[in-house]
């Protein structure tokens, strides 16, 4: 695989993790529903899954990079099957509503998963690294370059949202109000 | 507020990706997937009500 190829995978992979987020954020202003903090920990590991694609589209593909990514994923996968394992008992109807039939942190677990086999798929071609000791950095597209600030914009609206959701303190367990606009009112 | 504190982390990370040195990157990447973990066992501390 040319090192150009894996360049633009990675942004492609940059705009899946920005769909995620960005879905998370619709679902929590549109239907209401605040992020717990098992949730936000899950969203936290997805903004952390960016920074291995980052790497790669900045500095060009190198293992080290997927190895970031593998590790957010495998945290995060382990945050979602915490959260799942809370639920498991028959009879218990979950927390927040169901999209597509699954859970939000059902669909966390999916995608962490799906991460980690795609990530795994990636480092099989090692074309892409021969050559990855040289000084020059790749030429960045506004395709890459548009990917990488979207997902940085999307990590700074989660500061924001998450500050107005649990204010100065400890973030409460079942959220039903933005904490810092209830001090402010 | 540590939930802030990590979404805060996490963008600093993205941004020293972006236009800093790539060490400093791994290494505060390292930081803030210790920090994540390290909140995550501060909050796991209910027991999983597990049939088995």
């Amino acid at each position: 695989m040319p090192r150009s190829l894996a360049v633009t995978l990675n942004a492609l992979a940059l705009y899946a993790i920005a769909l995620v987020l960005a879905v998370a954020f619709a679902a929590q202003l549109l239907l209401d529903e605040l992020p717990c903090p098992l949730c936000l920990l899950q969203r936290i590991q997805f903004a952390m899954l960016a920074v291995g694609p980052i790497l790669n589209v900045r500095f060009g593909p190198h293992p080290s990079h997927y190895a970031v990514a593998l590790l957010a994923a495998v945290v995060g996968a382990s945050f979602a099957m915490r959260q799942i394992l809370l639920h498991i008992m028959p009879g218990d109807a979950g927390y927040g509503s169901a999209l597509l039939g699954y859970h939000y942190y059902t669909w966390a677990f999916i995608g962490f998963a799906v991460a980690i086999v795609l990530t795994a798929v990636l480092l099989l071609f090692e074309g892409q690294f021969i050559g990855h000791g040289t000084p020059e950095t790749p030429a960045i597209r506004g395709f890459e370059r548009a990917a990488v600030l979207l997902v940085i914009a999307l990590a700074v609206l989660n500061v924001i949202s998450t500050l107005l959701e649990c204010g100065f303190g400890a973030c409460p367990d079942n959220p039903v109000a933005y904490e810092l606009l209830k001090r402010a009112r | 507020m540590e939930f802030t504190a990590l979404f805060l982390a996490v963008t600093i990370v993205m941004l020293v990706a972006w236009g800093g040195p790539r060490v400093q990157a791994l290494v505060l990447f390292a930081a803030a997937l210790i920090a994540s973990v390290a909140t995550y066992l501060h909050h796991a501390s209910d027991a999983l009500k597990l049939p088995f």
